[in-house]
């Protein structure tokens, strides 16, 4: 039974290959093209850098902002979304809607809303709160599910009405857990943010797209490497911040 | 002062907890209720303030229906009603003002206590409680960097805050060393003389029960099948309660 699972699973990735034309060989033919499309990147093009530091700054707003704001927008869906809070009518429909709206890339979510709102970051901040609000969301409500009862059974025989109970009982257990995930998030939308330019919506990807356009690769080589230190940068410093919360 | 009439509460699935409990306590007593555990201690105690929703029967707390009561009249009642638990139940993450402060919750403005306002007077009083179990210098510390013994008086603290009637007690010192468990059992014991509160506290001890206690409740099974005082406990009462194990 056993073999025959992996028979069967090695069977069908071999037929994978196949149907998608995978071939060590012609990964082989291409190394020489690789080689000489890294030889055009060398050195890097000095002039570009400052287009490329505004391209970084662009792709950290779009994140920034778009993390914060989806960061907030998630806490009530968060709360509708746990089985321990909301009723169960509630918390089917909602979660049911998010795993709906989080199944959608960040990417897809910049293609409709530059078709929606026009070019530019505004879109690509929409893109990152659609798919952003939802993912925290769900990763708020596991942490909630998570908590102690003890203290929010205090805080009810207090005579705290239900707000009371969820900001006494509930918030203190789950903050430094729910600012950690926004922190995790801001790192990764900062590296999905790198390519939502490709799809005109705003950021670095913008400049890389480009100069890959205009065949200057000592130009788009400078943008790759401005965008390997940026995502490297914010990776330390948020790993650092949420060593500190939890 | 609790008036408690055919209490009875099925635990889902399907599981009697208790099976239709009388019991009234009086102002001013302090009774404790002994019995091995899963006799129903803990699911009488959580049905007084509805914790636990109770199947049937009715309860009264200083002369207020506590079951079938609409929310806000279940707030005054449960305000009157402090209550401490065996794993004191504090914020672990929050200070130790924040943690008396909550008690105040049943009596504060919603909107303000939800920014973390809270009236003066509600402050002052919180330090004063705490001032009374002895950790006025605690105030500022994160609840979980003090001792066992030491949350449960910020626990007590916290139900002083609430200006109660009653203090129901659930097994408040099954979690500490043995020294620590009299001093809690002092302070309790303080509260009901000092103030005139009406205490229930369960209490897996038989020895501390009968030495703190005015009257002693025995649960078995769901049932009461004991109530009288501490005195009056012999032996074949103690089995009775417990069963043939005990000697």
């Amino acid at each position: 039974m056993k073999r025959a699972a992996w028979l069967g699973g090695a069977v069908l990735l071999v037929a994978i290959a196949w149907h998608t034309d995978a071939s060590p060989a012609r990964l082989v033919r291409g190394l020489p093209w690789m080689g000489d499309f890294v030889r055009r990147m060398v050195p890097p093009d000095p002039a570009v850098l400052p287009a490329a530091l505004k391209g970084a700054v662009g792709t950290i707003e779009i994140a920034l902002l778009g993390t914060v704001l989806a960061a907030a927008l998630a806490v009530p869906l968060g709360f509708l979304s746990a089985r321990n809070v909301a009723s169960p009518a509630v918390y089917y429909a909602v979660r049911t809607a998010l795993n709906f709206f989080r199944s959608i890339d960040t990417l897809v979510y910049a293609l409709l809303f530059v078709a929606a709102v026009g070019l530019g970051p505004f879109p690509g901040m929409l893109a990152v709160i659609a798919y952003t609000t939802t993912s925290l969301a769900k990763l708020y409500s596991e942490t909630i599910e998570g908590i102690d009862p003890g203290p929010v059974d205090a805080i009810r025989a207090t005579g705290a009405l239900r707000l009371q109970v969820l900001r006494f009982g509930v918030l203190p257990q789950v903050l430094p857990l729910f600012l950690s995930y926004v922190l995790y998030r801001f790192e990764s939308n900062v590296r999905a943010a790198t390519v939502l330019g490709f799809v005109g919506a705003g950021g670095i990807g913008l400049y890389l797209q480009t100069y890959l356009r205009m065949i200057d690769y000592r130009a788009a080589s400078t943008v790759l490497l401005v965008t390997v230190v940026m995502v490297m940068v914010v990776d330390f410093a948020s790993a650092r911040i949420r060593a500190r919360l939890v | 002062m609790i008036e408690v009439r055919g209490l009875r509460v099925v635990l889902p699935p399907a599981t009697v907890a208790l099976y239709g409990v009388d019991l009234v306590v009086e102002p001013g007593e302090f009774v404790v209720i002994i019995g091995r555990s899963g006799a129903g201690k803990t699911t009488f105690l959580r049905a007084i303030n509805r914790l636990i929703e109770p199947t049937a029967g009715t309860v009264r707390v200083a002369g207020q229906a506590v079951t079938g009561a609409d929310p806000s009249v279940l707030r005054q009642v449960r305000r009157q009603i402090g209550m401490i638990f065996q794993q004191f139940n504090l914020v672990r993450r929050a200070s130790v003002l924040e943690n008396v402060l909550a008690g105040r919750l049943g009596y504060v403005p919603e909107w303000p206590s939800l920014v973390g306002r809270f009236p003066p007077r509600d402050r002052a009083l919180a330090r004063e409680c705490l001032a009374q179990v002895g950790l006025a210098e605690f105030a500022d510390r994160r609840a979980d960097t003090l001792s066992g013994g030491e949350q449960q008086r910020v626990a007590i603290a916290r139900a002083l805050a609430q200006e109660p009637r009653v203090i129901l007690a659930d097994e408040p010192t099954a979690s500490l060393d043995p020294a620590l468990a009299g001093s809690i059992m002092d302070i309790l014991a303080r509260i009901n003389r000092e103030r005139r509160l009406t205490l229930v506290v369960s209490q897996h001890q038989l020895e501390t029960a009968l030495e703190y206690g005015t009257r002693i409740v025995g649960f078995r099974a769901g049932h009461v099948v004991f109530d009288g005082a501490p005195a009056t406990v012999s032996p074949a009462v103690a089995q009775a309660i417990y069963g043939e194990e005990a000697a």
